[in-house]
């Protein structure tokens, strides 16, 4: 697999690496999302315990007008709790599953949260004035004997320290019965979709009492099942059309115009399989494991295990574009199997002008295809082996167990180091990424 | 051969995923499970083909035989499932005389049939290897679509649609699976009957408008908490694969052993059930 992008392919740099660095991780610090907003100003990260960190940029200095701001700790807060569901005696994970941004309205930031069985609005708030000087309360809260009173003054506010607050707006519960594995806010930005493996509702975000059910693929007898729901996200523009994608590789297109419950797809996107590549583990590769729009509407992409693929809405036969993502692999899906790597849902996300794609791989390893149909570059998240202002270098995988400067071979792949959730800033050349346990940063280098 | 020990090595870490999903923390997943069974069934496919490869002989007539002895052996509820368990094959079949020495049948006839698909699959030349106990029975056909919809459809053929990537092939494979395999068998049809039934109870509504304050009409569905043994996890038809390797792992060497052919068809024809997935519990 070549990895030399050379001149057409942008040059990054590594930027920042948050979360610690050490070897210690426990599960909780694993990440588990990781989204910018809409103008790219702050970037939420979501793990394991539930937890959420939002970072945000700060504003371009004037002293080094070649490298956008860094991302500092914006805020922190516990997201999801465990739960027990006593009825049916499971435990719910609070791991959070997926982030997605509200476009912003007013001073406020708001954001969607969800674990595996409830989503959460967040409103993200700063706080700089507070109100003093009250007559009958004293500064730190106590009151005073109203008798003490002797004056009256008006309370002004006053300048404090900046502090962010979370607060959680809206709890949407109760509503699925399976997984949620993602959401999606509709561009109408009053209602939002949630999907588990059978079902997606779709929501309004006034109302937490009730939603929606617009899919529903579950078979009357469950011994019937044969493919469940994987990934699912509305159009960017059109806000009666969603997509989703299933366990078996195909992706509808639905529009909620033509029924209310949208079991009838008005695409399906479907690539005939190939029969010379038939194996054990056939099916479980072409499951998709991210579906993503590009930001023009026009094109949609998936990720499977093995490859990414570019659709054009308008012909549902096959991608216009199909890249490898890491086609050695191919030959070592038994003992991926084995060791569950094989159930990786790696996600994949667009360039801010659709000119690029990119996902993650193991040993740390990203991908970054030029949209021109040429094998796309590997390149590594790695503070060891990066410095910052200095482009990365292109990585190759062989077969075999070489490892040299710029070349690694396929047995010396670290399986459990992964990229699995990535997401690109939307309007500049700044791309965020977790490993295990880390935030890594990349910039484009401008020359 | 050597296909053979992979795809029953195969079997047994699937079964192992699946075990292990039931005490993984945050409840069974269901699209991971899926996928587990699936491979399940692939490697269940392969690795009976060999058997019963050979083993295709007049398929209408010994078919209608079996159908028969399936349907009188077969509790009504179970409707579904177990006819589609016999669908499958075209060339093989049941055969009662099912011949006692598994070496003679070759995947070569079978494979005939299947062409592209299963020959991906079933390369070796397999030999009746009793201790698969894995090899469960029940798996019997993860079934052509071909050859399925053509025999169940009226029966309400089930999970085949998931096969249908197999479209090329499979009878033979189906058909390795409804002949006796030498062992599992002894799965009782009894058990799996009421698996089935109660795991299909869960009535399906679907409601446009669900209302998040209202109990989950679907709970029973994920509701594997108090099962304690893989029985419940697959449902019926994963019954007879579950009694036999929990209960009795030595015993299906024992029963695959018996080389009266009579009593193995008859054992498989009363406990055959479609594949389907793990999920039933679901």
């Amino acid at each position: 697999m070549e990895g030399d992008g050379g001149s057409e392919f942008r040059q990054w740099c590594l930027s920042q690496v948050k979360g610690a660095i050490d070897d210690d991780v426990t599960e909780a610090d694993i990440i588990s999302a990781v989204e910018f907003n809409h103008s790219g100003e702050l970037l939420a990260t979501g793990d394991r315990g539930g937890r959420i960190v939002i970072f945000q940029q700060e504003q371009e200095s004037k002293a080094l007008p070649q490298s956008r701001g860094e991302y500092n700790v914006y805020s922190t807060f516990q997201s999801h709790e465990p739960e027990f569901d006593y009825l049916k005696s499971l435990e719910i994970e609070e791991k959070i599953n997926k982030i997605r941004w509200l476009p912003q309205k007013n001073a406020a930031h708001f954001l969607l949260s969800t674990n595996d069985k409830t989503i959460k609005l967040w409103k993200i708030s700063e706080r700089d004035k507070r109100p003093e000087g009250y007559n009958l309360k004293e500064e730190d809260g106590r009151y005073k004997d109203p008798t003490s009173v002797t004056t009256l003054r008006v309370p002004v506010f006053q300048p404090m320290d900046l502090m962010v607050e979370a607060s959680p707006r809206r709890v949407y519960a109760n509503a699925h019965t399976y997984h949620i594995n993602s959401i999606s806010v509709n561009s109408d930005n009053e209602t939002y979709l949630s999907a588990d493996d059978l079902r997606i509702n779709l929501w309004h975000l006034d109302f937490t009492d009730r939603s929606f059910n617009i899919v529903d693929i579950k078979p009357t007898n469950m011994e019937e099942l044969t493919e469940v729901i994987t990934a699912s996200e509305f159009h960017p523009l059109q806000c009666n059309t969603f997509v989703y994608g299933s366990s078996k590789g195909s992706v509808r297109l639905c529009d909620m115009r033509a029924a209310a419950l949208c079991d009838r797809h008005s695409k399906l996107f479907e690539e005939p399989e190939d029969p010379s590549a038939r194996s054990f583990f056939s099916e479980i590769i072409s499951s998709v494991s991210d579906v993503k729009f590009s930001h023009s509407g026009r094109y949609m992409m998936t990720r499977d295990y093995l490859t990414v693929k570019i659709w054009d809405l308008n012909m549902e036969s096959r991608p216009v574009e199909t890249y490898q993502v890491h086609e050695y692999l191919r030959s070592k899906l038994c003992s991926l199997y084995e060791n569950d790597c094989i159930f990786d849902k790696f996600e994949c996300c667009w360039s801010q002008d659709d000119s690029e794609v990119m996902t993650g791989s193991y040993n740390n390893f990203f991908r970054m295809f030029g949209r021109d149909g040429q094998p796309g570059m590997t390149l590594e998240a790695s503070w060891e082996s990066s410095s910052p202002r200095c482009p990365l270098r292109p990585w190759r995988v062989c077969a075999g167990s070489r490892r040299n400067d710029d070349e690694i071979g396929v047995d010396c792949l670290d399986f459990s180091r992964k990229i699995l959730h990535t997401s690109w800033h939307p309007q500049d050349g700044i791309i965020a990424m977790a490993t295990i346990n880390n935030l890594y940063i990349f910039q484009e280098k401008l020359n | 051969m050597e296909y053979k020990v992979e795809a029953h090595r195969i079997m047994s870490i699937s079964l192992g995923k699946i075990y292990n999903s039931r005490v993984q923390r945050g409840g069974i997943k269901l699209h991971k499970n899926l996928l587990v069974s699936l491979v399940l069934r692939s490697a269940r496919q392969v690795y009976l083909s060999d058997y019963y490869s050979g083993v295709c002989l007049n398929t209408q007539h010994v078919e209608a035989k079996e159908w028969e002895l399936m349907d009188s052996n077969q509790e009504k509820p179970l409707t579904p499932a177990p006819e589609e368990s016999l669908s499958p094959s075209t060339d093989c079949n049941q055969n009662p005389v099912v011949p006692e020495d598994p070496e003679v049948q070759h995947t070569s006839q079978a494979v005939e049939d299947s062409t592209d698909l299963h020959s991906v699959y079933s390369k070796h030349q397999a030999e009746e290897e009793s201790s698969s106990e894995d090899s469960t029975t029940d798996v019997s056909l993860t079934s052509s679509p071909v050859t399925c919809e053509s025999q169940c459809e009226a029966k309400g053929a089930e999970v085949s649609s998931s096969d249908c990537e197999a479209d090329a092939n499979p009878a033979t494979v189906t058909e390795g699976n409804s002949q006796q395999p030498p062992k599992a068998h002894s799965c009782s049809n009894r058990k799996r009957t009421a698996e089935k039934t109660a795991s299909n109870d869960s009535p399906v509504k679907r409601t446009k408008v669900t209302s998040s304050n209202s109990s989950e009409e679907e709970a029973e569905e994920m509701d594997t908490g108090n099962v304690s043994n893989l029985i419940t996890i697959f449902g019926s038809s994963f019954s007879g694969l579950l009694t036999k390797e929990s209960s009795e792992p030595e015993a299906e060497t024992e029963d695959s052993d018996s080389g009266s052919g009579q009593i193995c068809c008859d054992q498989m024809l009363k406990n055959l059930n479609p594949w389907s997935t793990a999920i039933v519990a679901f």
